[in-house]
């Protein structure tokens, strides 16, 4: 009898989350069926969810990929992305370490202003900011976009880093002085390697912040060749009387497979970088 | 640790990049924010700026174009937060509670937060269009409605699919957040309610509720910050129309600024937005703290 009753609950659960999978994934799917329909009507009446299987067509995919400018968008998408992680790891650990580690002059005046960041919307500073890019000459340059991007994300990541670090034992750190070693290989060869898996993770949406952004990258790229995947992909509007959603939801499909491939390999790492700072909180 | 004078010079070497980066882009356009809020700071005028007080603050506070945009960010903070929260969360103890599946739930329903801004506005401009799949499921599959709506020609029916979006995105977010913490909960407390003879309800309410509450909190914070920082969905969505109906603090700014011009202007909303949100941030902390209290 309780068995049974416990069945049924079970039952009725998995019943609900698929029901809510269902709605959940409805959008995704409708993009992706609507990026394999012929690109002929604007918009079909009555719609479709699913084309009709005669009707199934690569033609708005073979149209993006071979358009040279949406494989330089997708390239500047990619080296925009890589390097704001690569910079930003780097330096944002170094931060980490230093807050955690030393009581520096302005150490706190300096963790109270990345809290205080973490507060303030990006988008807020986009005024100030386009100014100071006019000023550094970086308007309409894919490689100006980065420095913006890595201030951006420091706050988050300094953040969450300070606390992988404050988890290594500083008695690690103690024994590498003993040995005769300096900060820097305290920093290379005891930080470094044992908070790996939290850098791992801040990167991870790190790669996202930087290969979604929009507002930023709308506001100071202006050339077709020089934007990266989100700005091309909004770009589809008001080129054109008409939107061409086939070709919208080709690249947007097309925009979120290195997505996909970096969030289901590193799956392990990303639930640790979301919850680090939560549990404790 | 005590610091040598060559352990100081290495640990000014390992702050210096990251500083200068944060200080150039960050610090300083912040410092410069404050600075412009107060000048007749005019686009293409760089150089010929007039100090005039408040004045920028008292245009923001007193256009009634602002007033619409505040009141539609209230709106969406205040609905999308606890809508997310509340779905997150029970998404959560569902999955939770299952023993198969776990991780193929969670990847789906981790779906809409790792799709882009831009995409899933774009879905969902496509999905609410007046000829598009939704009106025409509620007109001629299951006629709840007599005729097409047009959501996106009006000031709430814009605003609704915003929202929806929001809370469609932000589900995931909260469920992988709270499912941490509910694996967090020590499960011997579960053992003693239930030989005090704990229902469902009151499990939930005396073990799971207190044990979550850290979460909870940082949830209430980050999503508070997040719906101030609607920018990408009302913009590409409906771009404020029709008139200015439904924009946002973030579009009526970036409007102003890259429209109009009026950069003065948009400092000085930008500086009230960062002002409420700092104040904001503080009160929940307090209010969270004064219940651990009680």
């Amino acid at each position: 009898m309780e068995m049974k009753k416990k069945n049924g609950m079970q039952a009725l659960i998995y019943v609900l989350l698929i029901l809510g999978m269902v709605i959940v994934i409805l959008p995704m799917l409708y993009m992706v069926s609507t990026s394999l329909k012929p690109n002929g009507a604007l918009y079909e009446y009555p719609p479709q969810f699913f084309p009709k299987l005669h009707e199934i067509t690569l033609e708005n995919y073979k149209y993006i990929l071979s358009q040279r400018k949406f494989l330089g968008n997708f390239l500047n998408s990619i080296a925009v992305s890589v390097c704001t992680v690569a910079i930003s790891a780097a330096v944002s650990s170094a931060l980490a370490f230093c807050i955690a580690r030393f009581r520096f002059p302005g150490r706190r005046a300096l963790f109270a202003f990345i809290i205080l960041t973490m507060i303030i919307p990006g988008t807020t500073m986009i005024v100030p900011q386009y100014e100071l890019a006019v000023k550094l000459k970086t308007i309409n340059s894919i490689w100006g976009l980065i420095p913006f991007y890595v201030a951006w994300v420091i706050p988050y990541s300094t953040f969450m880093i300070k606390g992988f670090v404050e988890g290594v034992p500083s008695e690690l750190d103690e024994a590498t002085y003993m040995d005769g070693g300096n900060v820097f290989t305290v920093y290379v060869h005891v930080i470094i390697p044992l908070t790996k898996p939290g850098i791992a993770s801040i990167s991870i949406f790190n790669f996202l912040t930087a290969w979604e952004e929009f507002p930023w990258a709308n506001t100071v790229i202006n050339d077709d060749l020089k934007r990266t995947l989100p700005i091309a992909i909004s770009g589809f509007f008001g080129q054109h009387q008409f939107t061409q959603w086939g070709y919208v939801f080709a690249l947007s499909v097309l925009s979120l497979i290195p997505i996909l491939i970096v969030f289901i390999s590193c799956q392990k790492f990303f639930v640790q970088g979301l919850t680090a700072g939560s549990v404790k909180g | 640790m005590k610091l040598k004078g060559k352990s100081k010079a290495q640990i000014g070497l390992l702050l210096l990049p990251g500083l200068l980066i944060f200080c150039i882009f960050t610090v300083y356009p912040i410092i410069r924010l404050f600075w412009m809020s107060f000048f007749k700071w005019d686009f293409g005028s760089f150089l010929s700026q007039k100090f005039i007080g408040l004045e920028n603050y008292r245009s923001v506070v007193t256009d009634p174009y602002f007033q619409t945009s505040f009141v539609n960010t209230i709106v969406y903070t205040l609905i999308t937060v606890p809508a997310q929260m509340i779905l997150g969360l029970l998404v959560a103890i569902l999955i939770n509670s299952v023993k198969k599946f776990k991780i193929g739930f969670r990847v789906a329903y981790y779906l809409p937060v790792i799709t882009s801004w831009v995409i899933a506005s774009l879905v969902f401009k496509y999905v609410f269009n007046t000829e598009g799949l939704l009106n025409y499921f509620l007109t001629n599959v299951i006629h709840v409605t007599g005729s097409n709506i047009r959501w996106l020609d009006s000031r709430w029916g814009g605003m609704t699919v915003a929202m929806l979006l929001g809370i469609w995105k932000g589900i995931g977010w909260n469920m992988v957040v709270f499912l941490a913490a509910l694996q967090a909960v020590p499960q011997e407390l579960y053992e003693s309610a239930a030989l005090d003879g704990a229902g469902s309800w009151q499990k939930f309410r005396y073990v799971t509720l207190p044990g979550i509450k850290g979460t909870v909190l940082f949830a209430l914070v980050m999503l508070t910050i997040g719906g101030f920082n609607v920018y990408t969905s009302t913009k590409l969505i409906t771009d404020g129309k029709p008139g200015h109906d439904t924009e946002v603090v973030l579009t009526w700014m970036y409007y102003k600024a890259f429209s109009t011009g009026k950069f003065g202007y948009s400092a000085a909303l930008s500086f009230i937005i960062a002002f409420i949100l700092g104040i904001l941030a503080i009160l929940e902390f307090r209010l969270m703290q004064n219940k651990e209290q009680q």
